[in-house]
């Protein structure tokens, strides 16, 4: 009885892994076969600037095909280091980007985010600065401290004396913000671009933006082809910096 | 009455195809745990393993998994006799709801459970209006999690066991006066005990390995809501030594449990 669900359980569940995993394929041996393909992985944080960045890109270099993966850096940068196909690498954070120096041996900052204090744009809780943060009525959260926007957020709470504990240390931007816009919380560190993304958001900078900010950071592979440069320095250029401009990244230094 | 079930001998023989191809399947099984332990630092194994955060999270989760479990034996043992001994044109829908969350993703368990029980949940609002109370980020909120993932074992093992039982037996014991409690505590549940225990460590053990829900719904901070499985994920790209350590520990668990679930399940079932 119990051997004939468990086995019944396993076929259902092997055959909705192996659904999705035929679904992968078909959609890849349907893709318009182009001359040159640019395997792209980019942070999470990203994934939407990166798209448009690549469509713009597809369509001033027809025949080129580029396929992003988004993922957490430190995740790409372990990918790379086990040897995931790669061209191109766009990493939220310098030690993962210097972790596979390796594979990628140069790379050149192409963008700063921030993160910032978010919170709902009607501002039930009437949060005034980054000090309220320490009212004990204020549940709030951040990244956990080896993420980027962890770190980050580490350092601009220090400087501006914020003693109390967040909730919860999550382990990405993502599932920050998405308890912010569930209204499981009061208030969340997030990326000024995760702010830029959601209208029902508005946020509050911190006193020192120098510590609140991280940079980006672009290199191709050792057997990148020249379509792959083109890429980089289409990102590096007006044409992609106008769209991560308006999606709320600051320009690089100079 | 009993089934043989296993030949003691081994005496029958695979075609070769057959037999390439269960090595395959073994293989796919065995060797990412073999990888697993290739890369566990064995040498500060101990010193890993007794590190705050390492405690703190095997507290969390012992705790966590523990109540889980206690909780879901006393709600799943009526519930599964109920399914087992009740009018079947009600079981019959009752019974895919409860088995449910045992094929559900995880994530979508955390967002079921946000919906009822979050501050704007359908629930969870009234009672944060009510009394200022919110489940989420609690220890509460793992606990629940726990429950929520694994009495469905617990129901799925504990009806069959309860099937196992003819039901003339019990039908005797009623006709010779016991009245319907005492038939379930003195015959019922007596007979079906390996299931039951069964069940319990399945549940148990289910609720100990449980990340997607948790994390959805109650967050990850160390020694409130922080368990193993979190701790790895959120070790892995810091301190790949303890993500490894700890890994090994969730293991080794999994690997008793195996063992001891060997013998419950067989003499559930083979009865």
């Amino acid at each position: 009885m119990l051997a004939k669900k468990i086995a019944l359980l396993t076929a259902g569940v092997l055959a909705l892994t192996g659904c999705s995993d035929s679904a992968d394929t078909a959609t890849q041996s349907l893709a318009p076969s182009a001359d040159t393909e640019i395997i792209v992985l980019a942070a999470a944080s990203l994934t939407q600037t990166f798209t448009e960045i690549s469509n713009k890109f597809e369509l001033a270099n027809p025949g080129v095909k580029v396929t992003i993966s988004f993922a957490g850096s430190a995740t790409l940068a372990e990918q790379i280091k086990q040897g995931a196909p790669v061209d191109v690498f766009a990493s939220a954070s310098s030690s993962a980007m210097f972790s596979v120096s390796n594979e990628i041996p140069n790379s050149k900052t192409f963008a700063r985010n921030r993160v910032v204090i978010a919170y709902p744009i009607t501002n039930p809780k009437n949060i005034m600065n980054s000090r309220d943060l320490n009212s004990k009525d204020l549940i709030w959260i951040q990244c956990d401290h080896q993420v980027p926007c962890g770190a980050a957020a580490d350092e601009a709470l220090a400087i501006d004396g914020v003693t109390a504990q967040p909730k919860s240390l999550e382990p990405d931007v993502n599932s920050v913000l998405n308890k912010l816009l569930a209204g499981e919380v009061d208030a969340a560190i997030v990326y000024l671009t995760d702010v830029f993304a959601n209208s029902n958001l508005t946020s509050l900078e911190f006193s020192n933006n120098v510590s609140a900010a991280t940079s980006y950071s672009i290199g191709t592979s050792n057997e990148a082809s020249s379509a792959a440069q083109d890429f980089v320095a289409f990102v590096l250029a007006q044409s992609g910096q106008d769209v991560l401009i308006a999606a709320g990244f600051d320009a690089p230094p100079n | 009455m009993r089934r043989q079930t296993n030949n003691p001998k081994g005496s029958a023989k695979l075609n070769p195809g057959l037999a390439l191809l269960a090595l395959a399947g073994f293989l796919v099984l065995a060797l990412p745990v073999l990888a697993l332990l290739t890369r566990v630092p064995w040498s500060s194994f101990f010193e890993i393993a007794v590190s705050k955060s390492v405690l703190l999270a095997l507290e969390v989760s012992v705790v966590t998994s523990t109540i889980s479990a206690v909780i879901s034996v006393f709600l799943g043992v009526p519930l599964a006799w109920y399914l087992a001994r009740g009018p079947q044109a009600r079981t019959r829908w009752i019974r895919p709801i409860v088995i449910a969350p045992l094929v559900m993703p995880p994530t979508v368990s955390g967002i079921a459970l946000l919906t009822l029980m979050g501050r704007n949940g359908m629930f969870g609002k009234y009672i944060y209006e009510a009394t200022g109370y919110s489940m989420p980020f609690t220890t509460t909120a793992v606990i629940v999690s726990g429950i929520f993932v694994g009495m469905p074992f617990l129901v799925l093992v504990l009806e069959s066991a309860f099937r196992q039982t003819p039901i003339e037996v019990e039908e005797a014991a009623a006709t010779l006066g016991a009245p319907p409690a005492k038939v379930f505590w003195r015959i019922s549940l007596p007979l079906a005990k390996s299931g039951l225990i069964a069940g319990a460590v399945l549940a148990w053990a289910r609720a100990l390995g449980e990340f997607g829900a948790t994390l959805m719904f109650a967050g990850s901070l160390p020694g409130v809501t922080r368990t193993m499985p979190m701790a790895v994920y959120s070790a892995i790209e810091s301190d790949q030594g303890s993500a490894f350590v700890v890994s090994a520990i969730l293991l080794a668990v999994a690997i008793l449990v195996v063992f001891f679930l060997r013998s419950n399940l067989i003499k559930t079932f083979s009865r």
